[in-house]
């Protein structure tokens, strides 16, 4: 698939994230970074 | 809102965190303390180009998802033992602002009613956002927003300073510090960064007390605009209202506080986790520094900010004295 047969898809995916609340993509934003220390056992420094 | 828009001021924003963490470091003075003072410095001496203030907007979305990771470090088994005290101080001590200052500004210092109740729910619940709630409910008027929201940012301005002082003087222990900053303290960020200025528990509780005032905000933006609506000023209120105004990271932060006191995550991972929101946190205070403005802070009307230091001396000196007897 060319990078224009993508272009809707990511359209979609930044539309939808606007669209949220900011304390729902504040939620996201967690949950993501859970599943990346939890699935993908991402090591954060400090 | 495009990447490219939010890019700088993001990429601002983590520079200003991995300075602050390294001045910490080098000068032994609090990291978030440093992160806020580094924001402050910038906004007032240089100014922040147009092209980061998109980026820089961002900080409130990362305290949030800091605030919700947090959740993985809480221990359930000490929220339970000495939760339900902290509840009914809670709800006493922010039902008491709010008395106090609608009474004082309307009856001692004659303030327009809804000037007085922007400031009750500033004082009361959650800072500028708690004022922005309440103003569409009782469709306040535009300046009267500008003069509490400004009245509410001096006073996080003023107790980002004093708090950690007064905490280190009483030499008050973490729990106590926590849950007092948590309790009458105005805005959620500011009581964060004194927090864990404080020590890693006294962070803890300030976020779970000031979440537990936050989470009424539904309930005072529903009293607010029923009251107002006997006389066709206010907005309508609906039940609805309690779940639009709820703050949803709490959800997160609590989901989050269940999974890790279940065990699924591993030791190593919750360090990860733990990293993961300190860093966000300095990342939003850097930004939270940059709202602290002297030029807007000079607009606060002087009998507003009266008002508020009667009600923050009152629920401040009645809430240390009920967790110190208690707690």
């Amino acid at each position: 698939m060319s990078i224009d047969g993508w272009r809707p898809n990511v359209d979609t995916v930044v539309a939808r994230w606007s669209a949220l609340e900011r304390d729902w993509k504040s939620v996201f934003v967690g949950v993501a970074i859970v599943a990346l220390v939890g699935v993908l056992e991402l090591q954060i420094p400090w | 809102m495009s990447v490219r828009r939010l890019l700088p001021g993001v990429l601002a924003l983590c520079l200003g965190a991995i300075l602050a963490r390294a001045l910490a470091l080098s000068v032994g003075v609090n990291h978030l303390l440093l992160a806020i003072a580094l924001g402050f410095l910038v906004t007032n001496v240089v100014g922040i180009p147009d092209r980061l203030e998109p980026g820089i907007a961002t900080h409130k979305l990362w305290l949030g998802a800091g605030i919700v990771l947090m959740g993985a470090s809480i221990s359930l088994e000490s929220v339970l033992e000495v939760g339900g005290v902290v509840l009914l101080v809670v709800v006493g001590v922010t039902a008491t602002t709010l008395l106090v200052v609608e009474l004082l500004a309307r009856n001692v210092f004659g303030l327009a009613d809804r000037m007085g109740s922007l400031l009750a729910a500033g004082a009361s619940i959650c800072g500028v956002s708690a004022v922005v709630a309440v103003a569409g409910a009782i469709r306040a008027r535009e300046e009267q927003i500008a003069y509490a929201a400004a009245t509410v940012l001096l006073f996080d301005a003023i107790t980002i300073v004093v708090y950690p002082i007064v905490g280190d003087l009483l030499n008050l222990s973490g729990v106590v510090f926590g849950t007092w900053a948590g309790v009458s303290m105005f805005s959620t960020g500011p009581v964060v960064a004194v927090g864990f200025a404080h020590s890693e528990v006294a962070g803890q509780w300030a976020t779970m007390t000031k979440l537990a005032r936050n989470a009424l905000i539904g309930a005072v933006v529903l009293a607010y605009a029923s009251y107002y609506a006997r006389d066709g000023g206010g907005g309508r209120p609906s039940v609805r209202t309690l779940w639009d105004e709820f703050p949803k990271f709490v959800l997160g932060f609590l989901a989050l506080a269940v999974v890790a006191s279940a065990g699924v995550l591993s030791s190593a991972q919750l360090d990860s986790i733990e990293n993961a929101y300190n860093w966000l946190f300095v990342l939003a205070f850097v930004g939270l520094g940059t709202e602290i403005r002297l030029g807007d802070l000079r607009n606060t009307g002087a009998t507003p900010a009266v008002v508020v230091l009667f009600a923050l001396l009152v629920s401040s000196a009645l809430s240390l004295a009920v967790l110190l007897a208690v707690l």
